[in-house]
């Protein structure tokens, strides 16, 4: 084929330039809002007052704000619980959907319909959130993290993703195994999970975005603040405009300490501070997610 | 069980080796370690998921202090359906997503045609990296990033329209405009997230159509129009249809960050009604009922939609 750049009329030239600069628009507006946050968080914070929404370059420069929300306990601790709980979802979620999906994946396996039929079940019927809390209350786990730990631990969505990867494993490769008098689940630790890498990752890339990013349960089962992840410290201090959540009420009272620095400064530093670890994995997002999304979404 | 007893009746000595019974037990030494792996997985969605639909009784009940509840029949429901704040929301949820349909639902599709016609690699590269970026981001995020973007003092917004002399407009707190927040922050989210799904359809038309319309002459503008819009109708079908099944799901975690006293009488959707009246003020009951009835709701529409988009383009939810 011939190069297009050769053969590009004046007109086509005037197109191409109306397309891009209609998506660089679009850039400007998806991008814009974070950077114009993260220039008033490192932003000198004797010289906040009347920061532009429209600026994206820092009014002096000062990491003060970042510095103080870091060594804040109330920041410390919501890192902390974000952390730890979502790494225990991650694993617990993707190990169980692997085990669920590898079985579900065999195509002999007695109640395979039913069994199909049982999870779509979930999907297609959620009765609320009050039997969920109900539920909690029942088993014991209100303001126990271990109720935000376990909700949608196996994704139904992620476990049929993951079921339509497994059937395409050649059939070949386990009959041998299984002819050498490997077990299922020898075959399952070291043909199956080897083989399913790239879909194991893209599924623990999935829980952790959907587990970092959880907001509502933790809000809604945990009452102790010493128990909260990030995003409920965050909604607490943004949202609900809670200045006492972040600064302390004797600091607040006797204006001292962080109550010195702009509000708004530190809000910005906050949300940022929520959305580092998704910037940190966002070159594994963008190569995983893509391609998962572009081939499991819509599967007829 | 069933199978021994039928081994054991009269019948047993014409019954072939090969019995119910002995395919039973070949069966389950064969199987049994499937089960096994899939045991923790099965466990929690009976606990997780279906104990809930069956604690949903209690939309049926008078939740008491000392258990028992009551059993009072439609009672919940005779209340819910004669409360007037019931229809308020749930008008403003089907409002809300007439409005996301129209405002939100287009917007990829015309994001994934003019990316297509962005050939430079690293341009469109760039491009896709930052314009999907926010549909990884919490509402609590996406919400607390508005209030910022949209403030009447200091705004981005407010700055711009204030160089065309327009006087600044406190959007958050506006019953008339916080809808347009829905629609405005739904599509920072995901217009160019969603768009990924057109992509995909884009690129899988067959490259020969391009060559033969170019060797016609056809320009730029003629091919979008007549290979490439064709070419994904039947994903705007499918992926129209299955919205469609969401109507009833307006967006509780979009709203519920975003709702605040002033503007809540426009965007208070049936998700925050059942929070509100349940998790807030403790009517376990009429919450749960109110939850039901769009529980139900969402499970019909949401069943018709994947029937009938399996029907008419061969695509479903699963």
């Amino acid at each position: 084929m011939a190069d297009p750049q050769m053969k590009r009329t004046p007109m086509e030239r005037t197109e191409q330039v109306i397309v891009v600069s209609t998506l660089l628009l679009l850039v400007v507006f998806t991008v814009q809002p974070l950077l114009n946050l993260l220039a008033l968080s490192l932003s000198d914070p004797s010289k906040v007052a009347g920061f532009s929404g429209l600026s994206i370059w820092p009014a002096g420069f000062s990491p003060d704000v970042w510095l103080l929300l870091l060594q804040h306990p109330n920041v410390q601790r919501g890192i902390f619980n974000s952390i730890w709980m979502t790494a225990a979802s991650v694993v617990i979620g993707t190990l169980g959907t692997a085990l669920m999906a590898w079985g579900m994946s065999r195509p002999g396996l007695p109640l395979r319909r039913l069994i199909f039929i049982f999870v779509l079940v979930t999907i297609v019927f959620e009765p609320g959130i009050i039997p969920d809390y109900f539920l909690m209350k029942q088993l014991g786990l209100l303001n126990n993290q271990w109720s935000v730990i376990m909700y949608k631990v196996v994704n139904a969505w992620y476990l049929i993703i993951l079921v339509r990867f497994f059937e395409e494993i050649p059939g070949e490769l386990l009959e041998s195994a299984e002819l050498d008098g490997a077990n299922p689940f020898q075959i399952f630790w070291t043909i199956v999970l080897p083989l399913a890498k790239p879909a194991l990752a893209t599924i623990s890339l999935f829980y952790l975005v959907f587990h970092w990013n959880e907001f509502f349960h933790p809000m809604i089962y945990l009452n102790d603040q010493s128990k909260w992840p990030l995003q409920v410290v965050l909604r607490q201090f943004v949202i609900g405009g809670d200045k006492v959540a972040i600064v302390g009420a004797q600091d607040a009272n006797n204006n001292i300490g962080i109550a010195q620095i702009d509000i708004r400064a530190l809000k910005a530093g906050m949300i940022l501070i929520t959305i580092v670890p998704i910037l940190a994995i966002y070159p594994l997002i963008l190569k995983f997610f893509t391609k998962g999304t572009m081939t499991g979404a819509l599967k007829g | 069980m069933a199978q021994t007893e039928a081994g054991s009746s009269a019948y047993a000595g014409n019954v072939p080796a090969d019995s119910r019974w002995t395919r039973f037990a070949t069966g389950f030494r064969r199987w049994w370690p499937y089960y096994a792996m899939m045991a923790p997985g099965l466990i929690f969605f009976v606990i997780w998921h279906y104990v809930p639909i069956w604690e949903a009784k209690m939309a049926f009940e008078q939740v008491r202090i000392i258990p028992p509840n009551l059993w009072v029949g439609l009672k919940n429901f005779q209340t819910l359906f004669a409360s007037p704040v019931f229809y308020t929301v749930l008008l403003n949820t089907l409002i809300i997503s007439a409005m996301k349909m129209a405002f939100v639902f287009p917007l990829p599709i015309i994001v994934a045609l003019l990316l297509n016609e962005v050939r430079s690699g690293p341009l469109r590269q760039f491009i896709q990296s930052a314009i999907y970026l926010p549909h990884f981001l919490s509402w609590v995020v996406i919400a607390a990033v508005f209030i910022a973007f949209l403030s009447p003092t200091d705004g981005a917004v407010n700055q711009v329209t204030g160089l065309f002399g327009i006087p600044p407009v406190s959007f958050m707190t506006n019953t008339g405009w916080i809808r347009w927040v829905l629609v405005l922050s739904e599509n920072w989210r995901s217009a160019g997230w969603d768009s990924l799904l057109y992509l995909a359809a884009i690129i899988a038309i067959d490259p020969a159509l391009y060559d033969a319309a170019e060797l016609d002459g056809a320009n730029r503008w003629q091919k979008i129009r007549d290979i490439t819009i064709p070419g994904i109708v039947p994903t705007i079908a499918t992926l129209f249809i299955l919205n469609m099944g969401l109507f009833m799901s307006a967006g509780l975690d979009q709203v519920i960050n975003l709702q605040n006293a002033v503007n809540s009488s426009t965007i208070d959707i049936i998700d925050t009604y059942v929070y509100r009246i349940g998790l807030t003020t403790g009517e376990y009951s009429l919450a749960t009922a109110a939850g039901l009835f769009k529980a139900v709701l969402g499970m019909a529409l949401v069943l018709i939609s994947h029937f009938v988009s399996k029907r008419l383009t061969g695509k479903g939810l699963w």
